[in-house]
């Protein structure tokens, strides 16, 4: 039973994490699925997210401003509105740009945007970061007294943080599921396909795409918003471009680009690779010897043979299946019975 | 050929699974990422006092002690993974670790406190740690920065500087090293002519420091990892002759410094100080001895505070007489009675001795006396090293 306990914890972590990243994921799916808009700046805007998270939730701090404690929803809300607010100033300014330089220009932002973080010492404790953040049903086990589930009430705190997750990844899916087969989404794809084609059928190319670019900010801002209540300690590294703008890149692609089932089950999959990989590399022995050569120390050089099998597997994904594990659909034109 | 590697990958597989008599206790490091060629050195510390104890009987019933190495890659994100999966895949009883304190704030907010397992630390160093409602859970035998930076300021004053630069990696170790030092410096009396905080791993830092020596600094207070900007800045700074006489803290410290630069060049002007213990004290002799027999350097950066980390939670596993985690805890703070048999590095053997017969016990660590206070922290010891005759660091204690 002890065992058992211990594995569905993990299990409850390791499906939150995943639901944080299809957040996310959905959010760039909106973007670059969608419109075809080259976000390479997701790190900057769940930062933003985070960062407004837990500067309005934690209690009093010298170390940073904020202290005013809010309602864990309320923040969330504002979070998402934040980074949408950013995402409008950056995609006035950017969002013309073609491709491969909105990808420049957002990665820039990005960076800007981790490096105040960083620097305004004042505000955001710079590199030591923001801790003790309120996670949402915290506690509630104890507080509610509910029946212990599997052994400790406890449990039902972290169960009760994954059922929110998820409800949000279904929640986002549904209304984009709606906003993809809509006339809005149609306008989208054709943006992505053909942008002098949608002008030229009357459609305002450019604010249809800013439309895009905030909604998809606006989304990873609430993952941002998540992923800060989830760790309970965000600094900058947390918006550190390989983990938060790459891997959700990554997430994307192998799911499948421009579907959302396919965001999702990439965020999830690749996710459970990402942490899985070190229950692997865990079970190696310390020292093997292959062929008369003998190699000490695994378990501490296993760390790195776990970012290459991570390499391997995105490169099996890439090269089996280069449109996603779960292809584009395109909604069929809507007819009316008559 | 297949097959062949097969079999390898299957014998290596079988040869793997845990023992029935195997406590676990995870071992979570910064492996990967910014600082893995400091943590190497710190996980040998670990596996040396994991070795003692179980070449001298074991723990309790002569249990096999297992580290279970887990990355914290000096991320949150990392450090909340690799805790969930020690506590709840490997189901250890204790935790030695993290690495960098974002990663070990994220770990044991997220995951060691909920699950209390307790978690002593070597090498994370923020002072919010102190801060955190970790009920009773949390420790570290690495002191705050608080410490290192004021001890610094003092030796820096006290060696008659009263102008100095100042400038920092935009870390969260550094920067918080630098805070401490700024305000300390400047409340002796001392001057900080410039503050200049900068990214690390650029390939040149002339414009930074050619600025920073207007004003006419004495010298400049510097605060990096060795590998990351420290050397370059120090090349710099001798290339453009903006600064000679250099002050650090412990991420400086490194051979390459010396073998890099020369030993000439710095000998008389470089100081550094570092967490370091009483080179006269019978336990760091021990220490040094055994884990110099390893091909290591004793005075590595935090190897003796992973040593202690390691050794102190096998005490109080000792102590509790049991591998529940909540006796582990509590019992952490009971193996530095002022009263008890002094138990030195290595001697396991009378540790477990001393316990089964019922005796208090007072451990003296590697670094120092390694008391831990209610928030669960030590006081540290302090040393500074210069450049000696023969082209090595030598260390003397600040007392």
């Amino acid at each position: 039973m002890e065992a058992y306990y211990g594995y569905i914890i993990y299990g409850i972590t390791l499906a939150s994490m995943g639901g944080i990243y299809a957040v996310l994921t959905l959010g760039l799916n909106i973007q670059w699925g969608f419109t075809g808009l080259f976000n390479a700046g997701v790190a900057g805007f769940l930062a933003v997210g985070a960062y407004t998270q837990a500067l309005l939730t934690t209690p009093v701090a010298a170390r940073h401003i904020g202290g005013i404690e809010l309602p864990i929803p309320l923040a969330m809300l504002i979070a998402m509105l934040l980074s949408a607010v950013v995402a409008y100033f950056v995609a006035r300014i950017c969002v013309r740009l073609r491709s491969d330089y909105l990808a420049i220009a957002t990665i820039g932002i990005a960076e800007i945007l981790r490096l105040g973080f960083k620097n305004e010492l004042w505000a955001t404790n710079g590199p030591r970061g923001v801790s003790q953040i309120p996670k949402a049903f915290e506690g509630i086990g104890e507080s509610w007294d509910l029946p212990e589930i599997l052994g400790a009430q406890k449990t039902w705190d972290q169960l009760g943080f994954l059922a929110m997750v998820l409800i949000i990844v279904f929640v986002i899916y549904i209304l984009l599921e709606r906003a993809r087969t809509s006339p809005w989404g149609r306008v989208m794809t054709a943006i992505r396909e053909n942008e002098e084609a949608a002008s030229a059928v009357g459609k305002n190319v450019e604010s249809f795409r800013v439309e895009s670019f905030v909604i998809g900010a606006a989304i990873m801002g609430l993952g941002g918003a998540l992923l800060a209540q989830y760790l309970k300690q965000i600094d900058p590294q947390v918006s550190d471009p390989l983990t938060a703008t790459f891997l959700v890149w990554v997430m994307l692609i192998a799911g499948g680009s421009a579907n959302n089932k396919g965001a999702i089950l990439g965020a999830f999959l690749l996710w459970f690779v990402w942490s899985g990989t070190q229950i692997l590399s865990g079970l190696l022995p310390n020292e093997i010897v292959v062929f008369g050569f003998e190699i000490g120390n695994l378990q501490v050089r296993s760390a790195y043979v776990r970012i290459f099998l991570i390499g391997l597997i995105l490169q099996f994904i890439l090269q089996r299946r280069p449109e996603g594990l779960l292809p584009e659909k395109r909604p069929g034109a809507q007819r009316k019975a008559t | 050929m297949k097959r062949l590697l097969s079999a390898v990958a299957l014998s290596a597989l079988m040869t793997a699974p845990a023992l029935a008599a195997d406590v676990k206790v995870g071992s979570v490091a910064g492996i990967t990422g910014p600082i893995a060629e400091l943590v190497a050195p710190i996980m040998d510390g670990r596996a040396l006092a994991a070795t003692h104890i179980n070449e001298q009987g074991g723990l309790l019933g002569g249990d096999n002690l297992v580290m279970v190495p887990a990355d914290s890659q000096c991320d949150p994100k990392a450090g909340v993974d690799a805790g969930n999966k020690v506590v709840n895949v490997d189901q250890v009883v204790a935790i030695v670790g993290a690495s960098c304190s974002g990663a070990t704030n994220g770990m044991v907010q997220s995951v060691t406190i909920p699950a209390g397992i307790p978690s002593v630390s070597d090498s994370a160093t923020a002072p919010s740690i102190s801060d955190l409602d970790d009920k009773g859970l949390v420790f570290r035998t690495a002191p705050s920065d608080a410490y290192q930076g004021a001890a610094l300021a003092q030796y820096a004053f006290d060696q008659g500087m009263r102008k100095l630069a100042m400038t920092y990696a935009n870390d969260d170790y550094n920067a918080g090293i630098a805070t401490v030092f700024a305000k300390v410096f400047a409340e002796l009396g001392g001057e900080i002519t410039a503050n200049q905080v900068h990214e690390p791993n650029k390939a040149s830092y002339r414009a930074e420091v050619s600025t920073m020596a207007n004003g006419d600094p004495e010298g400049l207070a510097l605060f990096a990892y060795y590998g990351g900007s420290g050397i370059t800045i120090i090349k710099n700074s001798l290339e453009t002759g903006s600064f000679e006489k250099f002050v650090g803290a412990d991420g400086m410290f490194d051979q390459s410094v010396i073998d890099q630069i020369g030993a000439d060049t710095l000998r008389g002007n470089i100081w550094l100080t570092q967490s370091a213990s009483d080179p006269d004290s019978d336990s760091y002799k021990a220490f040094a001895e055994s884990y110099a027999a390893t091909g290591n350097d004793p005075q590595a950066p935090y190897a003796a505070h992973g040593y202690d980390a390691t050794f102190m939670v096998a005490l109080a596993i000792e102590k509790a007489g049991s591998t529940d985690s909540g006796a582990i805890a509590a019992a952490l703070m009971e193996i530095n009675d002022p009263a008890g048999e002094t138990i030195g590095v290595g001697q396991w053997a009378e540790a477990k001795a001393a316990i089964a017969a019922g005796k208090a016990i007072n451990y003296a660590g590697a670094t120092g006396s390694v008391d831990f206070d209610a928030n669960g922290d030590v006081p540290g010891f302090y040393g500074v090293n210069t450049v000696g005759e023969d082209g090595s660091w030598q260390t003397e204690l600040l007392k």
